[in-house]
């Protein structure tokens, strides 16, 4: 079975990055939640920034609090995204007058109203990907998490139709991951930015075997469903984490207090 | 290999009475005799057959409803393998035995619930749980309603904060007495000296939990209100717990395994957002819809275990014995289109409603 490698590397200040990352090629996906507070630090490491419709509202109204600039206007010019896309029904008019002016593509999508706006997002960055990018490109994903629970279920949906791609989740206090059951995976710890608390979930369905090492308390070919054992709580114990499982897990680890 | 901690190992009392039960459990397909299907057959293939570049369906809207329903007898459950039957579901011999109902209501929400509810005999007892996260704005609501008010941990801290700020204009002190818990229980990691000291002095129960490293502050809690029920008995209880969802991911997740180890016990997280609660495949569910307070937004989520075959009515995309699972259909978004939902399954479901601004 192949191995997955996975880092956080890109909650490290980007001159700290290590020489050798799994993906290096960052998509930044805003949804429609406020911005955790260290998305200057994402903003920075994507290459391509989208924002889900209202996501621009976001971007356009709580940037200027992030930041040192001397005033609003400076912040907006600087943090541009270069897509926004979904079907348009919560992005300001003024926002999206904006944006538009200053270049971004504006990708209305509302005659598709049977997927989210996340699941077009990632749908369009995966046909804009060519193949030989795909295995380097890795999507973060604000906003996904908290609010409403049917759209939180929604998105985690897409990690399990989209399970091909790295996608993460990233909210104030957390990330959120797809662990395939296709491959054993190994997560190198930055422990600067994350951690200690983890968690593993059998989310689609039930796990008879789950093994780990690196937490305080691993699994050995556990089962693991909801109703019975779930792994939460957990704690790092070691720079590198390995998961392998025979069902798709979602793996978690707290954030610590970025800015 | 010792047994790791914290990760909910200890079998919950449900489970162990899943042991001692062996009956079966067949679900009829199809609807009872009095729904029929809002939505035809052909009108959902249509659905799928456009989204079948994603290799899944996708249904606007899932959630996944349970309803408690303090008057029918809980059904006892059959025991669960480890394996998932396959999609096809497995076609025994054994003929299929009718599902009790039960029914759900948030008439707990309403500002002046109807007075012959509460005056019932088999009315329903509610306690609250705190956790440690924000209060919602109904918090002040739902502690009114409730017999018995128990905070986990942190939980003590955001009573403290939150009450207060939900009443400006009043004496911050006078508000915390009147909002004050009966008891305060859990690991006494979070709660400050100075909310756990307040709270005692008013006459709050501490019970401190610190030895038991292998539940969360929320189970902790469900165990205690079920070994001291607000109401004559178990049956009629209703348990409303506020800070479950959002924060940190796997605390959610705890919180939402709770719903299934307790799945005889009527629990309702809510945010500000929504509310979810769990539908056991063991009834099928009436859910009352108070559009005063809640929706229309809703779905049905298959959270841990796929489902071969869902029905329900009283939806604006209704399912018809269809198939849900995560990488495949999920219900979200959907609409609550009737003041009465029904849910059938055969598996476990979580239901969500979106709450409205003013509740």
């Amino acid at each position: 079975m192949d191995v997955m490698v996975h880092s956080s590397s890109f909650l490290l200040p980007k001159i700290h990055q290590p020489a050798k990352t799994p993906a290096n090629n960052y998509t930044l996906v805003v949804l429609n939640q406020h911005l955790p507070r260290f998305m200057p630090r994402l903003w920075a490491h994507a290459k391509l920034r989208i924002c889900a419709d209202g996501g621009a509202n976001r971007i356009f109204y709580e940037m200027p609090q992030m930041t040192n600039d001397q005033d609003c206007e400076t912040t907006r010019n600087r943090y541009i995204p270069e897509i926004i896309e979904g079907d348009m029904d919560s992005i300001r008019p003024e926002v999206k007058r904006f944006y538009s002016n200053q270049g971004s593509t504006i990708s209305d999508k509302s005659h598709n109203q049977e997927t989210t706006d996340l699941h077009k997002c990632i749908s369009s960055i995966r046909h804009r990907t060519p193949s030989h990018e795909k295995s380097d490109l890795c999507v973060l994903v604000t906003g996904a998490l908290g609010g409403r629970f049917d759209h939180e279920a929604a998105n985690i949906n897409v990690l399990y139709v989209f399970s091909d791609m790295r996608i993460i989740f990233l909210s104030d206090d957390c990330l959120i991951q797809l662990l395939p059951k296709t491959h054993q995976h190994e997560i190198n710890i930055e422990s600067s930015v994350e951690g200690p608390h983890c968690g593993l979930f059998p989310i689609g369905a039930p796990s008879t075997s789950t093994t780990t090492t690196g937490l305080k308390w691993n699994l050995s070919e556990a089962k693991m469903r909801f109703g019975s054992m779930i792994s939460t709580s957990n704690i790092v114990d070691s720079e590198k984490v390995t998961v392998q499982s025979d069902a798709d897990l979602l793996w978690t680890i707290s954030l610590r207090n970025l800015t | 290999m010792p047994l790791p901690c914290r990760q909910q190992l200890r079998p919950g009392p449900n489970r162990q009475r899943l042991r001692q039960l062996g009956s079966t459990k067949k679900r009829k397909k199809g609807y009872a005799p009095s729904t029929r299907p809002l939505v035809k057959g052909s009108n959902l293939c249509f659905l799928f057959v456009k989204h079948k570049y994603t290799n899944s369906f996708r249904v606007p809207c899932s959630l996944l409803i349970i309803s408690y329903s303090g008057s029918a007898p809980h059904r006892p459950r059959r025991p669960r393998h480890a394996t998932s039957p396959p999609p096809g579901g497995d076609q025994s011999a054994i003929a299929p035995m009718p599902l009790p109902t039960m029914t759900h209501s948030s008439s707990f929400l309403l500002p002046s619930p109807p007075a012959e509810a509460a005056a019932a005999a088999d009315a329903v007892a509610y306690a609250v749980i705190v956790l440690n996260q924000r209060l919602p704005r109904f918090a002040s609501l739902l502690w009114t309603r409730a017999q018995l008010r128990v905070c986990a941990d942190g939980g003590a801290n955001r009573l403290f904060d939150g009450m207060p700020e939900l009443h400006p204009g009043e004496d911050p002190d006078e508000v915390r007495a009147r909002y004050k818990p009966d008891a305060i229980k859990g690991d006494m990691d979070s709660i400050r000296p100075e909310v756990k000291e307040f709270y005692s002095n008013l006459g709050a129960k501490i019970v401190d939990e610190s030895h038991d490293q292998d539940t969360t502050d929320l189970h902790k809690c469900i165990s205690f209100i079920t070994r001291n029920p607000p109401g004559p008995d178990k049956a009629n209880l209703c348990i409303l717990v506020l800070g479950a969802l959002g924060g940190r991911f796997d605390h959610e997740m705890g919180n939402i395994n709770v719903l299934y180890r307790f799945s005889n016990i009527k629990i309702i997280l809510l945010s500000d957002e929504s509310l979810i609660f769990l539908l056991p495949k063991t009834h099928n569910h009436e859910i009352l819809v108070d559009q005063s307070i809640e929706g229309p937004h809703c779905g049905l989520i298959p959270m841990g275990m796929p489902s071969s075959s869902s029905t329900t009515t009283g939806l604006r995309w209704n399912l018809d014995n269809t198939s849900m699972s995560y990488g495949g259909l999920v219900s979200t978004s959907n609409i609550v289109d009737d003041k009465k939902v029904m849910v059938t399954s055969d598996s476990d479901l979580i239901w969500t409603i979106s709450l409205r601004n003013h509740t």
